[in-house]
């Protein structure tokens, strides 16, 4: 039992001096993401096909790579934004809080750097 | 990590409650369920159920813990004062929403009416929850007028009817405890998170336009856990027995702080 006041308690280690930039970075890549989102899904309603070739002539055009790009990433950004929310809400040991919120990091970051490589190779031709 | 259960041997429903059936003759029988413990016991908590004849009993829900009380058992402990909402003493958790019991109608609950005391506080006596941290968090914010100018010597610090109108809403607040014991993020981050009720208490002096501490209060919540674990769920809107919007305030908070970095 700890003899620590209520205030004491309430006031712990003082302010961080950080937080809007998490709110406002998973506000703006969720409306970015609105307009990304309906270009990905109208794109790949509109292929004939759905097949490995297709697909990857398509995105082999320097705008559908870009576009691809940004979406991916920013789908990745937000998530990470989202999930390390999470972890934080309902994770309270330090020791397993930060270990989950490195490893969301390093599996978001891999994922990204599939992603670039993936489409870097496509547009390139290596993947063709 | 989050504990999302009660601890083993402390569920209510591992001990059968007492009942105290209505006296004979009561036309309109009303049943409530009262959540009891007394943590010194050493025993379990329990539902009791008491019967009460709605004709021998006022129209509100502290009326009819007041009639449990004075008629039937004297044990069952819970606050109260004003008995007109706005001492906030008697707020609980009715019929799975927190409230005022004095405004809280009987009328207007269907079936068994279930109290249980504020959720996620500890408990000190059946319907009495431990509020000492959540008055702590209220002292943090430093709910008192800060200047740096000297007050005028001859009167007092003036402030314009329309800067006054700024002040009266989030004034209204009564600290019960409804809104931040119904949001699930002070539910699992109270110990950081300083919650609806102690948030509105800043707001309230960050836009009194006699304060001259504005900057050092928006730096003291500049935080990701003491004000950005509000994820806009808006439960302690619906819980706020004076009709307050802590959500709004909390958002106008947000962007406050956010505009200082633009």
């Amino acid at each position: 039992m700890s003899l620590r006041s209520p205030l004491g308690a309430a006031l712990g280690h003082g302010s961080a001096r950080s937080g809007p930039a998490h709110g406002w970075n998973q506000r703006l890549s969720a409306l970015a993401l609105v307009p990304l989102g309906l270009w990905f899904l109208c794109a790949l309603l509109a292929l004939p096909d759905l097949g490995h070739a297709t697909v990857v002539a398509w995105i082999a055009t320097p705008t559908t790579a870009v576009l691809l790009l940004l979406f991916a990433l920013l789908s990745l950004w937000h998530s990470l934004l989202g999930v390390a929310t999470i972890v934080e809400d309902y994770v309270h040991g330090p020791v397993v809080k930060t270990a989950s919120l490195l490893a969301l990091q390093a599996a978001h970051g891999v994922a990204a750097l599939c992603v670039i490589v993936a489409v870097i190779a496509i547009l390139g031709g290596s993947a063709r | 990590m989050t504990q999302f259960h009660l601890p083993a041997g402390s569920r209510y429903r591992d001990v059968p409650g007492r009942s105290h059936p209505a006296p004979a003759g009561a036309q309109r029988v009303r049943e409530f369920r009262i959540y009891r413990w007394d943590p010194e016991s050493g025993q379990k908590p329990r539902i009791d159920r008491f019967e009460i004849d709605l004709d021998a009993c006022g129209p509100m829900v502290l009326d009819a813990l007041l009639k449990i009380k004075n008629e039937i058992d004297p044990t069952l402990t819970f606050r109260r004062s004003c008995r007109e909402g706005i001492c906030g003493s008697c707020a609980m958790n009715i019929d799975g929403v927190n409230a005022l019991a004095c405004t809280c109608a009987i009328a207007d609950i269907r079936g068994a009416v279930r109290i249980f005391p504020l959720p996620h506080l500890a408990v000190t006596k059946d319907l009495v929850p431990d509020l000492a941290h959540f008055y702590a968090q209220y002292a943090a914010v430093e709910p008192w007028l800060k200047t740096r100018t000297p007050p005028p010597p001859d009167r007092e610090c003036l402030q314009s009817p329309a800067d006054q109108e700024r002040v009266d809403r989030p004034s209204a607040c009564i600290l019960c405890a409804c809104c931040s014991t119904s949001c699930p993020s002070y539910w699992w981050n109270s110990d950081r998170y300083l919650g609806p009720a102690a948030l509105m208490a800043a707001y309230r002096w960050v836009v009194d336009t006699r304060d001259e501490a504005q900057g050092e209060r928006l730096d003291a919540l500049e935080d990701p856990f003491r004000l950005y674990r509000c994820h806009t769920i808006m439960n302690c809107v619906a819980a706020c027995p004076k009709d307050l919007n802590p959500a709004r305030v909390i958002a106008d908070l947000k962007r406050r702080v956010g505009d200082r970095q633009h």
